[in-house]
């Protein structure tokens, strides 16, 4: 039965209620948008103040269709616009390493006026500056003639206006605004696969997920199934030391379990992370539940139509468990996938060819943490298939978070 | 085609308890129909179940033809079986959920196809062949159970409830063709169900059960005229046959019946069937009387000390005919300490009796009249109130 109010207080109720849910939602969302908007931006425009959720790249325009001054700018390389603070035009930046000279105007030591280091003449007067003796130079400021000391030399870029190449200028490169654009570098994502051998940890994390989430399915059937139909001595009891195994906690195991690794020989090797994750209690407590609640007489009516155990099991049983079977591959999915802490135990950080995915995105946060990009790329690499996953399985979470065997 | 045969078969589930089968002799002959009839908890599922192989027998013999089935696993004994709430396979289409069973045997697919058409025909499934059972109506679903008991052209079928699911018009048309199919087929069938109409309709031969114990087993004509004992005599009928206290009183040439200030002359083909009448006169007896025992007076020539006066508690008209409720001032009949008209659950007045007296609908009676009913007592049943067994 759906109970729904009306009137302008039931209203207000309402969009309240609405807001006060939206804002949770943006709360919830806003990492992950942050996130996907960083794994696109290039290594500059991370460190862009104030920070912003839209990559952004420099505005740039191809050199011949610029009027070049005469410099020497690397023709091939598009060069980037800037705007100046006293012009609505934009200017290319045709040389950025060009000598520029700073002059104060005698009348306004404050002012700072950069010129390409030719320009000014020097009048042969001197002038005591902070007690040090300085030339005096006649500019051209504005079409007039100003005396100016020379307070500093410097390196700095030659920018030209796009409407009037006449309009040459020398300016610290820092002082001027660059122009930007929207411009995703997906680039990162290559970067982080191939050069950052992310391509190898997100192979490793597949297949150690598949097999882990086939093993456990396969394991959790048979026993589930066991332990649901089929009558033997002990059933009960074994069943419930089983299930009290999901009670001990992970970090309990991880030293008897590293021995036991250490055993077998699987220290540094992806068998460690696959074969004592392929039986899962829980798994066979999901199922058992499941299969309990299938009518018996389904199983009565296979019987009597011949069907031997192993037929019932997956001819009738299995694909009737598909929603406790799509609940179990989730949930092992997500937890194969995330697994970090039993992969860091076991896998040398010396060994590459051995690292998940979750390892894999530790080293490179650990490692070249100035590379925010490609650290959030490489989240999203792993962060992408969860979701995926999430997106096509989401009714079996819901399912069983609202009914968890109890049908 | 087979008979089945129980040879003292018992079943004692495990954790004690009383038997749920006690020592059951039972012959099914071949190509019959037979039905299994009790209240709840009477066994007769158990018995199915036991011949379907689904419970293992604790004593005794089960045969099926000739062959000693005890220790038979269910799919090597050639049977089939209709569950109450038709187990089909839920992920298989009719078609699959019919042809199952031939798969299972690896019977060739061109054969599978053509069989399964076969009994989808004769069940008028055809066009719901490529259909799940969830896109199928309740009956529709029960004769793909059919169907699938069907195919496999069984030696016996068992049918455990197969009707109780369906709403009161499909039942009474699915049971003529249950009845049908079986003729047809000409297989052995064993019809567990708690309806004794469905009982008295469908079997050849009924097998009445009571708490694990066989009661009476035959034509449903001869169960309803000559009930075995008092459990008998008040399960068959609807509605239930009256059951008094009485005492017999008057002379061995014409005895009566004395109970609620009332008395009652017993006619003489009542004394022919149930001669023990005469040495109990003086003694608490079971007076059972149909409910078509009674008439309007006048409608049939009946003498005087055979009219009673009654006052009607409550009158329903059916149409054809009129069930008047009496109340007599007579405990309830009661075996092994329980009231025998009481259902599971019911909490009825044991002081008093009710009974229930069926009269032609030519009549208009209206609740509170008083009537003077004739009564054919040379029809009624007479049982020892101890031993629940007729007086014969």
């Amino acid at each position: 039965m759906s109970v729904r109010r009306k009137g302008p207080r039931a209203t207000i109720v309402r969009i309240v209620t609405y807001l006060c849910l939206v804002s949770v939602a943006v709360i919830v969302v806003f990492p992950f948008v942050v996130a996907f908007a960083t794994s696109t931006k290039n290594s500059q425009d991370i460190f862009n103040y104030p920070p912003t959720l839209i990559p952004k790249e420099p505005q740039t325009i191809d050199p011949t269709e610029v009027a070049l001054p005469d410099v020497d700018a690397d023709a091939d390389e598009p060069l980037p616009l800037y705007a100046f603070p006293d012009s609505d035009t934009q200017f290319a930046l045709v040389d950025n390493d060009v000598s520029v000279a700073e002059f104060r105007p005698l009348d306004d030591v404050d002012r700072i006026i950069r010129l390409d280091v030719t320009s000014g003449e020097k009048t042969g007067e001197v002038v005591i500056i902070d007690g040090a003796e300085e030339d005096i130079f006649a500019i051209e400021v504005d079409g007039t003639t100003v005396e100016a000391y020379r307070s500093r030399l410097t390196s700095g870029g030659q920018f030209v206006s796009l409407d009037d190449p006449t309009d040459v200028r020398v300016e610290l490169v820092n002082v001027v605004e660059p122009l930007q654009q929207f411009g995703p570098r997906l680039e990162n994502f290559e970067e982080v696969l191939i050069e950052k051998d992310f391509g190898r940890s997100l192979t490793n994390t597949v297949l150690v997920t598949i097999a882990v989430v086939s093993g456990q399915i396969l394991t959790s059937i048979l026993g589930g199934y066991a332990f649901a139909r089929i009558k033997f001595k002990g059933s009960g009891p074994l069943f419930l030391l089983y299930l009290g195994s999901v009670m001990v906690p992970f970090v309990v195991l991880i030293i008897p379990l590293f021995q036991l690794m250490l055993q077998v020989g699987w220290l540094d090797n992806l068998s460690a992370l696959i074969i004592p994750f392929m039986f899962s209690a829980y798994g066979t407590f999901l199922m058992r539940q499941f299969f309990i609640s299938i009518p018996i007489e389904i199983e009565e009516a296979a019987l009597l139509d011949n069907a031997s155990r192993w037929k019932i099991l997956w001819r009738i049983m299995v694909p009737l468990a598909r929603p406790a079977t799509a609940t179990l591959a989730t949930f092992g999915f997500l937890y194969a996938w995330n697994s970090f802490f039993w992969p860091l135990v076991i896998i040398n950080s010396g060994n590459p060819d051995g690292r998940v995915l979750s390892l894999a995105l530790s080293t490179l946060g650990g490692r070249s943490s100035t590379d925010l990009n490609l650290v959030f790329a490489g989240a999203m690499v792993a962060m992408a298939p969860p979701i995926l996953v999430f997106l096509f399985a989401q009714r079996y979470f819901v399912e069983n978070s609202a009914s968890s065997g109890l049908k | 085609m087979a008979e089945v045969t129980f040879r003292s078969v018992s079943k004692q589930y495990e954790g004690g308890g009383p038997k749920a089968v006690h020592d059951l002799e039972l012959d099914i002959k071949d190509g019959e129909f037979m039905v299994l009839v009790g209240p709840s908890g009477c066994g007769k599922s158990t018995a199915l179940r036991m011949i379907a192989g689904l419970e293992e027998i604790t004593e005794g013999e089960l045969r099926i033809g000739d062959r000693l089935v005890n220790d038979v696993p269910p799919g090597d004994r050639d049977i089939a079986m209709v569950f109450q709430n038709y187990a089909l396979y839920p992920h298989m289409t009719v078609r699959e959920n019919i042809g199952f069973a031939l798969e299972v045997a690896k019977v060739k697919k061109a054969e599978i196809k053509a069989r399964t058409e076969e009994a989808a025909e004769m069940l008028g499934l055809t066009e719901y062949l490529d259909r799940l059972p969830k896109a199928l109506s309740g009956g529709q679903r029960q004769r793909v159970a059919m169907g699938r008991a069907i195919v496999r052209s069984p030696q016996v079928f068992l049918m455990d409830e197969p009707l109780s699911n369906l709403d009161a018009k499909l039942r009474v048309q699915m049971r003529s063709e249950i009845i049908q199919i079986q003729k047809r087929l000409g297989t052995t069938m064993i019809y567990v169900t708690h309806d004794q109409i469905e009982a008295m309709t469908m079997g050849h031969r009924v097998a009445v059960m009571r708490l694990g114990v066989l009661q009476q087993v035959a034509h449903p004509q001869e169960l309803y005229q000559r009930p075995a004992n008092l459990f008998v005599a008040a399960f068959i009928g609807s509605p239930a046959m009256n059951l008094i206290n009485v005492t017999l009183d008057g002379t061995a040439e014409r005895p009566t019946a004395n109970f609620a200030g009332h008395t009652l002359a017993i006619g003489g083909g009542a004394i022919e069937r149930y001669p023990q009448i005469v040495d109990r006169i003086g003694s608490s007896v079971v007076l059972g009387l149909r409910p078509e025992h009674f008439s309007m007076e006048g409608d049939f020539d009946l003498p005087e000390d055979q009219i009673l006066e009654f006052e009607i508690e409550l009158a329903e008209a059916m149409g054809a005919e009129a069930h008047l409720h009496i109340m007599l001032d007579v405990p309830v009949v009661e075996l092994d300490g329980q009231p025998l008209s009481a259902e599971d659950g019911d909490e009825i007045l044991t002081s008093t009796t009710k009974i229930i007296a069926r009269i032609d609908g030519v009549h208009y009676v209206t609740s509170g009249d008083s009537l003077r009913l004739g009564v054919k007592t040379h029809l009624a049943h007479f049982f020892d109130p101890d031993t629940g067994l007729p007086l014969s």
